[in-house]
């Protein structure tokens, strides 16, 4: 049983320029799927590749089986939110709404049972008669989701739809979008470069980079098993220390350093020895005083780094500390406020510790 | 240091420099108020400044078109000293059959070069063949460099009833010598007009469409619009305030082109601008000609009047 939506190694090419790299990806009916990456990394291009405006050099897009790549937009049964939201500024809220249903010849009853219970949907009751300029930001973006979901298609595709929303009110919207396409059963491809939006609406998220895909899974697999230094590095973990380790069966033996304690981590399948970064997050790292002396003991199931709080602030919480770690520096966050200039210690818990081998 | 010795020259201007030197030295004036403005420690009020500064532009307005438009229009009302209405008495018995002719063609040709530039916009802005959009776009503009005496020599030689066009036509066997006819009448002007003006609209078209949001024009394909119905129900819409601007300026310069219908159709009926250089030229009647003049504003303001409203009230909006 093959996904309802695959993308089978597309490859996109703007000029001499290869945007996506054979990429592939399934998304499962129904399911909520969000494209993460930082700008330029061929995000926009694998949605707009779905949605037909882009046509991939080679590989193949399918829609329940039927291979839909020289198809045109309209006739592969999704919508498009656009990141400018694309109102037509010379159509009312409800000719906005209803003009993919004119075009599919839906008698004028019909559209306008159906504009009214799309309004209805989306609390835009109303503003029916109102042109697009005379709507807030929230309320036009809501009219070109109304705009597209009229038309009841099979996926709805967005595009950095809340990319254009004030902070607040878009952390709102991102939870109406994501009830929404769960009550309508929808399937759902979401493009953002924001984290947390990816990790709060999606079932599941494609981190790109570069036209090719790090890493496929559940906000929570991603968030705490990234696959490489940069997946690890975009979820946020930052923090990074150069260390050396050997493997022993399944366990791995971290040297200690000029700045680190001895330490041993379970290797859980990998295949990790010699140079490494080790990345962690702020909020995941302990801090506490650090001893006069590096212990020689080894360390059980978590590293420990020593270093000087260089600067400290309080974004509210919890107390930002930034700490010189050897020519390094690390951001570690603690309930407590460390001194400037204060010698620390930062235990990082194995779980909260990725570590990959240096290219 | 600077803003002393400004001070001190202007003082001079003030108190010594007898009033002619002072108009004969304009830019050094300006150049003088300018500075001192900026010193900020002199008299002279900032709106006097302004208005020194828009006294040039506004002495050519005055003088090489106001005060000879008011004379045309007093010149259509004077007859033989006194004032009366007896030019457009005279004017509209000679000439109402060309004055409505005059009409008809210039509207008829706005309707055409406005289908015209939609399409040749149209297919700028929404053409899949980007070579053909690449040569549309370098050959639509050409009729634009070539002046209307050349526009209307051009089309005379080509449409004559024994001129190029025929003949092409006679030689590809699609008609016969007997029934070539001349279309160096209306259908002339209409042609020559159509392709000289149609460029200039379409430029301004285009560029128009060119900028609107191309999202806009994807979320309609996205929906299933076909492209005739994105130009007409999604572009056209956006653009309408240019195609209007594009319209009525090339309105007004029909109206006022002598070449053409001089070349094309020097005979009855023909447009007003031909019969106000016979009554000039002919005759030295220029109380009717002056008449013909303002009775061709009025059919220009009218049309202007058609744009303001129409922008006022998207303004008000």
């Amino acid at each position: 049983m093959s996904a309802f939506l695959e993308v089978v190694n597309a490859r996109v090419l703007y000029g001499q320029n290869e945007v996506l790299k054979g990429v592939n990806l399934a998304v499962e009916k129904g399911e909520f799927v969000a494209l993460l990456g930082s700008s330029g990394c061929g995000k926009t291009t694998l949605l707009r590749s779905i949605a037909g405006f882009n046509t991939p050099a080679s590989g193949a897009i399918r829609v329940n089986g039927h291979d839909v790549t020289r198809l045109p937009p309209d006739k592969r049964g999704m919508a498009l939110v656009f990141q400018s939201y694309a109102l037509w500024p010379h159509m009312t809220v409800d000719q906005n709404i209803g003009y993919g249903l004119k075009l599919r010849k839906m008698p004028k009853v019909a559209i306008d049972a159906r504009v009214t219970e799309i309004k209805r949907l989306l609390g835009l009751d109303a503003f029916g008669a109102r042109k697009p300029a005379n709507l807030s930001g929230g309320q036009r973006q809501r009219v070109a989701l109304g705009r597209a979901l009229a038309i009841q298609p099979d996926i709805l595709l967005l595009d950095e739809p809340l990319s254009n929303l004030d902070a607040r009110i878009r952390l709102t919207v991102r939870h109406e979008i994501s009830a929404l396409q769960r009550r309508l059963g929808i399937t759902a491809v979401h493009v953002t470069h924001d984290r947390e939006e990816a990790m709060v609406m999606a079932d599941r998220i494609v981190i790109l980079n570069n036209g090719e895909i790090a890493q496929v899974g559940t906000p929570e697999e991603v968030y705490n098993r990234p696959a490489s230094d940069f997946v690890a590095a975009f979820m946020g973990a930052e923090n990074l220390v150069e260390l050396s380790a050997v493997l022993h069966g399944d366990r791995i033996e971290i040297a200690a350093g000029a700045f680190n304690t001895a330490a041993v981590v379970s290797a859980r399948g990998r295949a990790l020895s010699g140079p490494l970064n080790a990345r962690f997050r702020g909020e995941s790292a302990e801090l506490s005083d650090a001893e006069s002396a590096i212990p020689s003991l080894r360390e059980e199931g978590a590293l420990r780094l020593t270093g000087t709080v260089e600067q400290t602030s309080y974004p509210g919480g919890l107390w930002r500390h930034v700490i010189a770690v050897g020519s390094a520096h690390v951001i570690v966050d603690s309930p407590r406020s460390f001194e400037i200039g204060k010698r620390v210690s930062v235990r990082i818990p194995e779980e909260a510790l990725f570590l990959y081998s240096k290219q | 240091m600077s803003a002393k010795l400004e001070t001190k020259v202007s003082d001079a201007w003030g108190s010594e420099t007898p009033p002619q030197a002072r108009s004969a030295d304009t830019s050094g004036m300006v150049q003088a108020t300018g500075s001192a403005a900026e010193s900020g420690g002199w008299a002279m009020p900032v709106q006097a400044i302004g208005l020194l500064l828009v006294a040039p532009a506004l002495a050519v307005v005055v003088f090489l078109f106001i005060v000879p438009l008011i004379s045309s229009v007093t010149g259509a009302f004077d007859v033989g000293g006194a004032l009366s209405l007896g030019n457009f008495a005279k004017a509209f018995e000679l000439y109402s059959g060309d004055m409505l002719f005059t009409l008809a063609i210039v509207l008829l040709s706005s309707a055409l070069i406005a289908l015209f530039s939609i399409m040749i916009g149209g297919y700028l802005t929404l053409g899949s063949n980007p070579r053909a959009v690449a040569i549309l776009r370098w050959i639509y503009r050409w009729p634009l460099f070539i002046p209307f005496i050349v526009v209307g020599q051009i089309l005379r030689t080509f449409l004559a009833k024994n001129g190029l066009m025929n003949n092409i036509f006679i030689e590809l066997g699609l008609m016969t010598p007997l029934s070539a006819m001349s279309f160096l009448d209306w259908r002339g002007i209409v042609i020559a007009f159509v392709w000289k003006q149609t460029p200039f609209v379409a430029l301004l078209l285009s560029g128009a469409m060119a900028s609107i949001d191309r999202s806009t024009i994807e979320a309609a394909r996205n929906l299933g619009a076909n492209r005739l119905r994105i130009l007409v129900e999604i572009v056209l819409p956006q653009v309408r305030t240019t195609l209007l601007v594009g319209l009525i300026l090339s309105f007004v310069t029909m109206m006022s082109v002598l070449s053409v219908p001089l070349m094309i159709n020097a005979q009855s009926p023909t447009m007003i601008t031909a019969n106000m250089a016979f009554r000039i030229n002919a005759y030295r009647d220029y109380g009717v000609a002056n008449a013909l003049g303002l009775i061709s504003l009025l059919m220009t303001s009218a049309v202007a009047w058609i744009y303001l409203r129409q922008t006022m009230r998207e303004h008000s909006r």
